[in-house]
């Protein structure tokens, strides 16, 4: 069971930056990614969206290992910034875990 | 026998869904020497332009007085070929219609010899039965010009409006204390962000500057009586007096709206304080103006739970339709809440989103404002119970996610809660109003005729006929005016002339008849002395439940004489030879 | 063990912070390449390396030695490497490449120079006052570092009195034409790559080169900065027969290189699968970005034949 947080729901929605509302969970992301990561950016940004802090810091390996390459963007039907997104989770995850 | 009648009979092959499985020369043979007939012949298809003309030549040049087609289904085609009667100058009550194909061909396909020989003796009967008709013209009914309209809801209202202004009078009956019905009771709604009080006091203001509508709150229908064109009602008045009116009417509308569903105790935690339908966390936002507050604490959780009431699979008599407006209502109110409370979190646990049209926009809205859609299955539906700090805890498997089992806070959980048909059994009883399965109204037609019932004159729109929304309840009152001013700016309207009348020589008044009809058609008069029984040629339907019972045998179902019935069993019977 | 995300950052951010570079890199080696142009020193145009160029062969070396640690009992050490490095700059020690690699990198830049003298474009340099944009900071989402920075390196121009910048590779393009403005109040530089350039200026080419050459573009031109057409064009104009491999123009497929700081042995394993690709259209490959150019050839295993897409021009039009 993985509780709701909603103080990181602020803490994203503060930001701006992030933003997958639009996410219409059609998983071409994730099809087309280079890294063949699964979970990017789909299901993480569910996470995001959710609250679910400890879903998304279990997963900071693969925060860091997306290319920043856009693949996923241009592919994606409902237009998100995912390549953004995944610098805010750095972001995030730079202050808040590694403490930068 | 009257005159001898020189009859035409055509025999259609139907391109071989008859010629198939019936011998259709043979069926020709058969009858060509029948009484009467002057003309037979087969065709590939009777209903073909060129048989058709080629009929028309045959009845003007052979001086036909009758015309018998053995083809499909009168439902399909008697109205075409009682046409090519009148083009030919015949009266189209000459004509019979013969079903070799429904219930002859299509019935028997692996019997050809009986198949043929049912056809010989269905035509033999079709052509007997001719031989005795007469030429009858269409009732003609001058229309009342008023309409009734039951139900003074937002369809009822905009109804009445449409018909005063088309110099229609209306009669606008509300059972309730006070027009205006659901949408009264609402606050701001998409898209122009006027409240349903606002819009429902303009309908209210609107309908009193009319004086061609009369309006009675308080007031049921209790009777009705007549057809179309000509209704009698009778309306019962509340209040302390209890008095009834009656009054005539050419057309009813039914606008009678629907319930609210109402969860039970427990489903998805109802009655649970903070729990609470759609329309009741409405009353609390449109209550609350800036920030949410409910029982004085802020409200900043919120988790809506949709299709409750709608879309049921399980369960006894489950309500299978989806409630098509609360999407969108649930989805609204989310926006509206945000702007409330700008900083809230709105969790919504749904099935499938379904703001069709332009309500897809306000659904982008709700996201971009932060509201999270969490999908759930119905197998799996979310569970409701109190939770820690005086909050409600909500447990959900966010398919989303792939089945991830999240656990949300909320102050309030709202229950998207959908329409039901509204319980008017009384109303059902008076206009012999057609029920669905699903407890709605049915029109005749869902494409092409979404207001009209089988009553003819009586009409349904708004969400009494399905769930709507007020915009596609106030199109189908608008549809439902159309209907009624057709037929009633017309002044007329013509009745099939195939109904029953007595002989008021032999009639004795024993009243049997009146026990027996269904319509209350029968009435009384005077003849030659002494009071006699009489059908009203408005009311009476055709059905022939008066004809046999009468111990006269006064009562003859004018194209279905007892002279024709009796000419058609012998006909059929028949040796086929 | 992968190496500890968090302690690489760091060290990458505290470089930028405290040394201006991610890598440290002498003022000596990064503008030794301009040596003998004759370049103005500033000027309202200037040619702006944004050092990616120069960096590339410290970032090759240090991430052999990184990819040597990666999965090693050293990757415990990292952490303790980056308290060690805000006194003593151990990158130095990591990365230090050979001499003919470095070279080879700043033959691209004058190859570059060159083109843009050739289309008369009238621009100078700002020498050891040049900084490097940040790139791989704003990537690994060290926001705060990369603001400050900016606002030097902004600075710097403003000192200058620059107004046009051109620059030579997709990430530095990016970085000052789209981010900057995002992150700097009244940001007013105009940013265009020196292929754009040279294709505004209508340069001819002198010579024909008749070869035939696949074509590999950069994610950040791609997809990022919308520049597709002209490296084609500049081709094409000089006789190049060029090849699209599966996965080109705007769905180009990602080097691998990003992941180099992080993870050495994933950016391998993309750079092989995107080599594969190529081989199949043409030996001869083209790449834009310097990133690409050294992830690919680590990759590449005398299979297909590099170049930057330079190092073509510069035949064709100098």
């Amino acid at each position: 069971m993985a509780l709701v947080n909603p103080g990181f729901v602020d803490a994203v929605k503060q930001s701006e930056a992030f933003n997958a509302s639009a996410c219409m969970n059609c998983g071409v992301c994730s099809a087309v990614c280079p890294m063949g990561i699964e979970l990017l950016p789909r299901k993480l940004f569910r996470y995001v969206l959710l609250g679910l802090e400890e879903k998304v810091l279990e997963n900071t390996e693969t925060i860091y290992s997306c290319l920043l390459c856009k693949m996923c963007e241009a592919n994606c039907p409902a237009r998100v910034h995912i390549a953004e997104n995944v610098r805010f989770l750095r972001s995030y995850i730079n202050k808040k875990v590694f403490k930068l | 026998m009257s005159d001898q009648k020189r009859i035409g009979v055509y025999i259609c092959h139907c391109g071989g869904n008859i010629s198939d499985y019936v011998d259709v020369e043979g069926v020709l043979r058969a009858v060509q020497d029948e009484p009467g007939v002057v003309v037979a012949k087969t065709a590939m298809f009777t209903c073909s332009d060129a048989t058709q003309q080629e009929m028309v030549r045959d009845i003007r040049e052979q001086n036909l007085t009758g015309l018998v087609v053995a083809s499909c289904s009168p439902k399909l085609h008697l109205f075409t070929f009682r046409e090519v009667a009148r083009r030919a100058g015949l009266n189209p009550y000459q004509y019979t219609q013969v079903n070799i194909r429904e219930q002859c061909s299509w019935a028997h396909t692996g019997d050809r010899a009986g198949a043929t020989e049912k056809a010989i003796r269905l035509v033999r009967g079709g052509i007997a039965r001719t031989n005795f008709t007469e030429p009858l013209e269409p009732i003609t009914i001058d229309t009342v010009p008023k309409v009734l309209v039951v139900g003074a809801g937002i369809a009822g209202l905009r109804a009445a409006t449409g018909l005063a202004d088309l110099g229609l009078s209306v009669l606008l009956v509300e059972k309730s204390a006070s027009a205006g019905g659901k949408v009264a009771g609402l606050g701001k709604m998409y898209p122009h962000e006027k409240t349903g009080r606002e819009i429902i006091a303009r309908l209210v203001d609107e309908v009193k500057r009319r004086e061609n509508i009369t309006l009675f709150t308080n007031a049921e229908l209790v009777e009705k009586s007549g057809s179309i064109g000509n209704f009698r009602v009778k309306i019962r008045l509340g209040g302390k007096q209890r008095e009834e009116i009656e009054e005539n009417a050419g057309c009813i509308i039914v606008a009678t709206g629907f319930d609210t569903y109402r969860p039970r105790e427990g489903e998805y935690g109802y009655g649970i304080d903070g729990v609470l339908t759609l329309a009741e966390y409405k009353e609390l936002l449109d209550r609350c103006g800036g920030g949410l507050v409910r029982n004085g604490k802020p409200v900043k959780d919120i988790v809506y739970i949709y299709c409750v009431g709608s879309r049921q699979q399980a369960g006894e008599k489950p309500n299978r339709y989806c409630s098509r407006y609360c999407c969108n209502a649930a989805v609204h109110a989310s926006i509206q809440s945000s702007e409330a409370s700008p900083g809230i979190h709105q969790f919504h646990l749904f099935r499938d989103m379904r703001t069709y049209g332009k309500f897809e926009t306000l659904y982008g809205r709700a996201r971009d404002q932060g509201a999270v859609f969490v999908r759930y299955s119905e197998s799996e539906p979310p569970a409701v119970e109190k939770g820690a700090d005086g909050k409600l805890k909500v447990t959900v498997k966010d398919l989303l996610t792939f089945g991830e089992q999240i656990e949300i806070p909320a102050d309030v959980v709202v229950l998207v809660t959908g329409m039901v048909p509204a319980r008017n059994e009384a109303l059902v009883d008076v206009l012999k109003l057609p029920v669905g399965r699903d407890g709605f109204f049915n029109e005749i037609h869902p494409k092409l005729r979404p207001v009209e019932t089988v009553v003819d004159g009586v009409f349904i729109c708004g969400a009494c006929q399905g769930p709507k929304n007020s915009a596609e309840s106030v199109a189908s009152a608008l549809a439902a005016v159309t209907q009624s001013a057709s037929i009633l700016k017309k002044g007329y309207v013509e009745l099939e002339p195939l109904i029953a009348s007595v002989d008021p020589g032999l009639c004795e008044l024993c009243d049997v008849c009146a026990g027996a009809c269904p319509y209350s058609a029968i009435e009384r008069d005077h003849y030659q002395g002494k009071e006699v029984a009489r059908v009203n040629e408005a009311v009476c339907k055709g059905c022939g439940g008066c004809a046999p019972v009468c111990p006269r045998n006064a009562i003859n179902l004018k194209g279905y004489t007892d002279a024709q019935m009796e000419s058609m069993i012998d006909a059929m019977l028949k040796e086929i030879g | 063990m992968p190496l500890p995300t968090g302690d690489t950052i760091g060290i990458l951010a505290d470089n930028l912070r405290m040394r201006n570079s991610v890598l440290p890199i002498s003022a000596k080696s990064a503008t030794s390449w301009a040596r003998g142009l004759h370049l103005p020193r500033g000027a309202k145009t200037v040619l702006y390396t944004g050092m990616m160029y120069q960096l590339i062969p410290y970032i090759a070396a240090m991430s052999k030695a990184q990819a040597g640690i990666e999965d090693s009992f050293l990757a415990n050490f990292v952490k303790l490497g980056r308290q060690v490095n805000k006194v003593i700059n151990i990158s130095a020690f990591m990365a230090m490449p050979p001499k003919s690699m470095r070279e080879t990198y700043n033959r691209l830049l004058v190859n570059i120079a060159l083109l843009l003298q050739r289309a008369g474009v009238q621009f100078g340099y700002l020498y050891e006052d040049e900084l490097y944009s940040g790139a791989l900071v704003y990537d690994l989402g060290a926001d705060d570092v990369l603001k400050a920075h900016a606002r030097k390196v902004y600075g710097t121009f403003q000192k200058y009195g620059v107004k046009n910048v051109i620059t030579v590779d997709p990430h530095t393009t990016n970085m000052l034409r789209s981010v900057y403005p995002t992150l700097l109040d009244g940001y007013d530089l105009n940013v265009k790559s020196y292929l754009e350039v040279l294709v505004e200026r209508n340069i001819e080419p002198k010579n024909r080169l008749d070869r035939e050459v696949v074509i590999h573009d950069s994610c950040v031109y791609a997809r990022y900065e919308n520049v597709l057409n002209e490296q084609r064009t500049l081709l094409k104009n000089a006789g190049v027969t060029v090849k699209e491999p599966a996965y080109s123009g705007k769905f180009t497929l990602c080097c691998g290189g990003p992941a180099e700081s992080l993870y050495p042995k994933k950016a391998r394993a993309r750079a092989e699968a995107r080599v594969k690709q190529l081989k199949e259209v043409a030996r001869n490959c083209v790449t834009m970005c310097p990133i690409c150019y050294v992830n690919l050839q680590k990759a590449a295993g005398g299979e297909i034949e590099l170049a930057d897409i330079s190092s073509y021009l510069v035949q064709a039009y100098c």
